[in-house]
């Protein structure tokens, strides 16, 4: 392919992915369905571990980050990113069993693009749930001591952290088709948070749980968020959090691709 | 030099299939050998009952379904090897207008101008033009769960035809319409093939292929068992039919008598029989006389147009079958 077919070939699928991405994103903001476990749950689990749980501050062990809500907002990022993930993989299995799917496949475009317009629309949607319940963090008493640069890194990682996420979903509906399947993944997106320090530091998890923490990269990533937010390498490293991150979206978006090319192959 | 000559393909826009088989897991084997030739700017007409292979050719055709064996060119590019080429060549309105119901009619038009390719500006301006041409324009900017299913259908054209295809594929486009609505789209098809638009339809009316299609293939357990113009399809029949219904049901018997020496008569009960003649038609006046004269009271004569049904008996043996054999996705 000439340099100039080829820059034609890149423009014309920049242009594909802006359209998937606008449209994942305009779909997911009109239903509700979506928006509420993305946007609603979160801050109601925010809410209620704030209030409940904010003893726990009190345990040895437990770091010093000023307010609990300030603590905890990171996993609850976490969260409204990974339901954000397999909200996109239910929309994916959603276009797939009303025959959508077809359309996008029958048009001449490269399948990856698919994949990564709605993994893009999934990672605005993480950036807008981090600013979300970071101004409502802030709202109710959280400090951040590592300022606007560390908000920005924790905002990034979300985007991330999303991104993976969505990666995730896609590949499962891309493989199964099945809407229905991917509408009972919704416990095991609590069971990934609550086997990561996503509440809790990883000191304070039983023995079992902190060390099948060890191998969850989401540890990474939350840890990384708080170490960013709060200027403390000893609440978590940003490096290993951005690490783990990126090698979860690399990951999770290859299964996607690879799940994608054996759907059209079949 | 036009885009295509200067692509080194063919300039008219054909569909061949030689051997064509789809075989899915499990053993079904949903079409068998199935060979097809379509001239640039023909309407053919694929008529079958549900189950009966269309689906899977034509998800075979527009490159979303891998044949198990046999090959198949569209547009002049081989459905396997040249599938981007093919995608870029055809237009595709599937079974059921699958839409997203939470996108507007031109949002919809716009995301697929952009999937084919075209700029904002220009993806804009198209989907301007065609929601005039289909009629939408005062419904643009509404949700699809608002429109009727002949306005999905409209839509569903119009996003075929963003990219200006050579080949439209269009899955039963008519199928659960009302009368009026499936006329509206028979006129539009009609006047996109006067513009050069080669049209490979899918349908389970006979009527439909009649209005519409030049030559019409018929598709049975995934082979095609007849193709021809729907004249001569018609023709595998038989002799034309006729419907008489008696005002009195006593006097049947000897309606049946007195119309024997016109062709071949059945009695379907209720006062009605049906004949079976060559004079088709021109022979409506002679057993009106005939029953008059025996002061047989007529209620209504009409002449009887071959359904698919019809056809599918003549050259099958069997009657349509109900759906479900394909399980086809």
């Amino acid at each position: 392919m000439s340099t100039v077919a080829l820059e034609r070939d890149v423009a014309t699928q920049g242009r594909v992915i802006v359209a998937l991405t606008e449209r994942a994103l305009r779909v997911q903001m009109r239903r509700a369905q979506f928006l509420l476990p993305s946007f609603l749950l979160p801050l109601l689990l925010l809410a209620v571990i704030a209030s409940g749980t904010s003893a726990a501050q009190q345990l040895p062990g437990f770091p010093s980050t000023g307010s609990y809500v300030g603590f905890v907002v990171s996993g609850t990022i976490m969260q409204g990113t990974l339901l954000a993930g397999l909200m996109a993989g239910i929309a994916i299995a959603s276009d797939i069993e009303g025959g959508f799917f077809d359309r996008l496949l029958s048009a001449p475009v490269n399948r990856a693009s698919i994949v990564l317009g709605r993994v893009l629309g999934t990672a605005v949607i993480g950036i807008a749930q981090a600013v979300l319940f970071l101004s409502v963090a802030l709202a109710f008493g959280a400090d951040f001591p590592g300022g606007i640069v560390g908000v920005a890194l924790a905002i990034l990682l979300a985007a991330l952290s999303a991104s993976a996420a969505a990666g995730l979903g896609a590949a499962i509906a891309l493989r199964t088709g099945s809407l229905s399947l991917m509408q009972n993944l919704f416990p095991f997106v609590f069971v990934l948070l609550f086997i990561a320090p996503a509440f809790f530091p990883r000191e304070l998890l039983s023995p079992v749980l902190e060390t099948i923490s060890v191998v969850n990269p989401l540890s990474y990533v939350v840890e990384g968020m708080r170490g960013a937010l709060f200027d403390s390498s000893a609440l978590g490293s940003v490096a290993l959090g951005f690490a783990a991150a990126a090698g979860s979206v690399l990951l999770t978006c290859a299964l996607a691709v690879w799940a994608m090319r054996a759907r059209v192959r079949s | 030099m036009n885009g295509a000559e200067k692509l080194g393909r063919r300039t008219d826009a054909t569909i061949e299939a030689e051997g064509l088989e789809r075989v899915y897991p499990g053993g079904l084997r949903a079409v068998d050998g199935v060979d097809l030739a379509v001239e640039a700017g023909e309407i053919y007409g694929f008529l079958g009952p549900n189950g009966a292979g269309k689906s899977t050719t034509v998800r075979i055709l527009t490159t979303l379904l891998r044949p198990t064996a046999g090959h198949a060119r569209v547009a002049g590019y081989d459905v396997v090897k040249q599938a981007s080429q093919v995608r870029r060549s055809i237009g595709v309105a599937l079974q059921e207008a699958a839409l997203d119901p939470l996108m507007t009619g031109r949002e919809l038009l716009q995301l697929q101008g952009a999937l084919h390719g075209l700029r904002r500006a220009e993806s804009r301006s198209r989907a301007e033009q065609l929601l005039e041409r289909v009629d939408l324009v005062d419904a643009a900017d509404r949700l699809l769960n608002t429109y009727s299913g002949g306005m999905r259908r409209r839509l569903d054209l119009a996003m075929a035809l963003v990219h200006r295809p050579s080949v439209l594929f269009l899955d039963e486009p008519t199928t659960g319409l009302d009368p009026v609505s499936r006329s509206s789209l028979w006129g539009e098809l009609r006047s996109l093939n006067d513009e050069g638009t080669t049209i490979f339809l899918t349908t389970q009316y006979l009527e439909e292929a009649e209005q519409l299609a030049d030559r019409v293939g018929i598709i049975d357990h995934g082979k095609i068992v007849a193709e021809g113009t729907p004249q001569e399809l018609g023709r595998l029949v038989g002799d034309p039919g006729l419907y008489v219904k008696l005002i009195d049901p006593s006097q049947s018997d000897r309606a049946r008598e007195l119309l024997a020496v016109h062709g071949s008569v059945s009695d379907r009960g209720e006062g009605c029989l049906s004949l079976r003649t060559v004079l088709g038609a021109r022979a409506i006046a002679p057993i009106v006389r005939t029953l008059d004269e025996a002061q047989i009271e007529v209620d209504a004569v009409e002449v009887e147009e071959p359904t698919l049904d019809d056809v599918f008996l003549a050259v099958t043996g069997h009657r349509a079958e109900e759906p479900g054999e394909d399980g086809s996705p």
